[in-house]
């Protein structure tokens, strides 16, 4: 067999799946791109070649500067919440003590959970009238009465980030769990005798193991975070007063809502780029730790 | 002063006793090898020495301190891994000086002390190397580093040559023995290694089911095993262990005619016992030579294998093995039967009803 007769029935071989991924990915990508550039709206008119009319007007905006600026605290507040979290129930899982394997699987029921549940569960925790939180929060007397969490623009964010921190912490701690398992145990025992405490010893010994595994899960939950929409459409439709409207929800509104598909298809593709440039970022930063240890 | 003291160790996981009552005491500058097969707890002792593991009972004490219940790092020793357990995130000079960073000392006299320490185990030129860039032997040296840095009362080494291949390992055997004679140092080593033990120590501890079986120095572990376990452990290759029955002075063989004659001190026990074990080393029999073929065992000859400085014979006497160290020019045969005469000064015998030395 020659290797040209190798390389095409290769080739051959992921046709089909070459055929699939063009027509779902490759065709409708290339007609966004398309799209991004025409007044096309969603029913009816096929729209007008406007060239880059639809991205000076989204930049210039103040809709997608401010969705900009709430997408980044959400991403930063929730992830860097989840990685200590995370880190933290990992360290305490990874001690000896009874129970340990049922509170390990347990530990994974929020993440698998699927995230419409999880943002149904927390509006119920948040309700205005009978939530849980206001509830607790009156009973030990830290309120002095009923609150709308998610209806105030103050607090909404926060407490999506709250709800976003509790289905996705799990992945971090197993990620986390998952490395503490790999630190040998003669390591551990000789920074015990050479005399290095709790802090040191995370610090100097256990986190240069950690440090490569976390930085995939900071990737994976960054890239995540800032794409969010099914928990915030679920729990606040990007309200109230527009204070939770990252800007998944607003290629949502721009180009459904209000219908307008051109305009919509060059905000998306706004936010694919600010992804790539992140995911970019990201694994250039992880060959480098990876080089490092 | 003893340097160390143990006193009744025991340790239960459950309802297994892995150490059963371990006392001993050892003095400034001794090389104590704690040798034993797999499983025998000699490692479990040793953690429990440096505060790694907890004695169920018994006390540890250390330069006459009792160090029950106190963190390794205040029990003033130094431990050497198997697997070197350097720190693969920091340099070579890190991992030496990462103890005493620990301990506050000044950064100039770290660097000294670490420099110094590099100097003695020849790695000077390692020093801002990652563990990773290290062969085996280096890592071992980096690792002895470590704990030569502290200056601690006691050293503790847990198998540390099992990681290296032959050859290293007589080097870095060589190089622990120069260590030990230059610093005069306390060191407990972890063995399965019968050459190491013999080599190294001062005094060896074989241990088996979480007991000593003997603790006394190479010379006599190895000329005055106390029981058959110990006899049968140290030598290679093993010693020859043949199962006989004493009458009239001589030990019968079991199963065979053949017979040998006991020394005259040992006839009163050796009847008392009836039922003995003759061990004698693969050393101590020589080929009979023809003017003197009265006295000696006949064997027959089964595999000859020559090791290079000798030629190791495998025969059956009755259904019993013998193995035989000769010279490596001997003329022996596979398949003939052949005599061998015995040095009875060198005979180890045991009562096989307590498997103790006679």
């Amino acid at each position: 067999m020659t290797s040209n007769w190798i390389t095409t029935r290769a080739w051959l071989l992921m046709l089909p799946l070459l055929i699939v991924m063009i027509a779902i990915i490759g065709w409708p990508l290339i007609d966004t791109v398309r799209l991004s550039f025409t007044d096309a709206k969603l029913v009816g008119t096929q729209g007008s070649f406007v060239g880059l009319d639809n991205y000076v007007k989204i930049l210039s905006g103040s809709n997608f500067q401010r969705s900009l600026i709430t997408t980044f605290w959400f991403a930063i507040l929730s992830v860097s919440a989840e990685m200590v979290i995370g880190v933290l129930a990992a360290l305490l899982l990874n001690q000896r003590f009874y129970g340990r394997s049922a509170l390990r699987a347990l530990m994974i029921l929020p993440w698998a959970l699927p995230t419409v549940v999880n943002a149904t569960l927390w509006r119920l925790i948040y309700n205005p009238e009978y939530g849980a939180l206001n509830a607790l929060l009156v009973q030990i007397g830290m309120l002095d009465s009923y609150r709308s969490w998610l209806g105030e623009p103050g607090t909404a964010l926060a407490s999506l980030i709250l709800a976003d921190c509790w289905k996705n912490f799990p992945l971090v701690a197993l990620i986390a769990l998952a490395a503490l398992q790999a630190v040998p145990r003669d390591i551990t025992a000789a920074s015990m005798v050479d005399g290095a405490g709790v802090w040191s010893r995370f610090r100097f010994v256990t986190l240069p193991y950690l440090a490569g595994p976390l930085m995939v899960a900071l990737v994976l939950r960054t890239i995540e975070a800032f794409k969010v929409f099914d928990i915030i459409w679920v729990m606040t439709r990007g309200g109230p007063a527009n204070s939770t409207r990252t800007l998944s929800i607003l290629v949502y509104q721009e180009a459904f809502s209000f219908q307008r598909a051109g305009s919509g298809a060059s905000l998306a593709l706004i936010v694919t780029l600010l992804v790539t440039v992140l995911a970019v970022a990201y694994a250039a930063l992880i060959r480098k730790t990876a080089g490092a240890s | 002063m003893s340097a160390l003291e143990l006193i009744d160790i025991r340790k239960r996981y459950g309802s297994v006793e892995t150490l059963k009552g371990i006392d001993l005491s050892l003095a400034d500058g001794e090389f104590l090898v704690l040798l034993g097969s797999s499983g025998c707890g000699k490692s479990t002792l040793l953690n429990i020495i440096a505060g790694l593991a907890e004695a169920t009972d018994g006390d540890v004490r250390i330069g006459d301190r009792s160090v029950t219940g106190v963190h390794p790092k205040d029990r003033d020793i130094a431990m050497v891994f198997q697997s070197y357990a350097l720190y693969p995130n920091m340099s070579v000079a890190r991992n030496i000086g990462f103890g005493l960073e620990m301990r506050k000392v000044a950064e100039a006299e770290r660097i000294a002390a670490v420099e110094k320490t590099a100097k003695i185990l020849q790695i000077e030129n390692l020093l801002a190397r990652k563990p990773s860039e290290l062969s085996g032997g280096q890592r071992q040296r980096v690792a002895i580093g470590r704990a030569l840095v502290r200056d601690p009362q006691i050293f503790l080494f847990d198998e540390p040559l099992s990681n290296l291949d032959a050859k290293l390992r007589m080097e870095m055997r060589t190089e622990l023995k120069r260590l030990h004679q230059m610093l005069g140092t306390t060191i407990v080593y972890v063995t399965h290694d019968q050459i190491e033990a013999m080599t190294l120590a001062t005094r060896i501890a074989v241990m088996r089911d979480g007991q000593i079986e003997q603790l006394a120095a190479p010379d006599e572990i190895y000329n005055r095993p106390a029981t058959r376990y110990v006899a049968s452990f140290v030598g290679s290759p093993p010693m020859n262990m043949l199962d006989c029955t004493f009458a009239d002075g001589l030990a019968h063989i079991d199963g065979t005619l053949s017979n040998i004659a006991l020394p005259a001190h040992l006839h009163e026990v050796a009847a008392a016992a009836h039922h003995i074990t003759v061990g004698i080393r693969p050393e101590s029999l020589t080929l009979a030579d023809a003017s003197n073929t009265k006295f000696g065992i006949d064997a027959k000859i089964e595999v000859v294998e020559l090791t290079g400085p000798e030629l190791v014979v495998t025969a059956t006497i009755g259904k019993q093995r013998l193995t035989v160290s000769l010279p490596p020019r001997s003329q022996v045969s596979v398949g003939t039967t052949q005599r061998f005469a015995i040095d009875v000064s060198a005979l180890h015998v045991f009562d096989r009803a307590t498997d103790k030395r006679i």
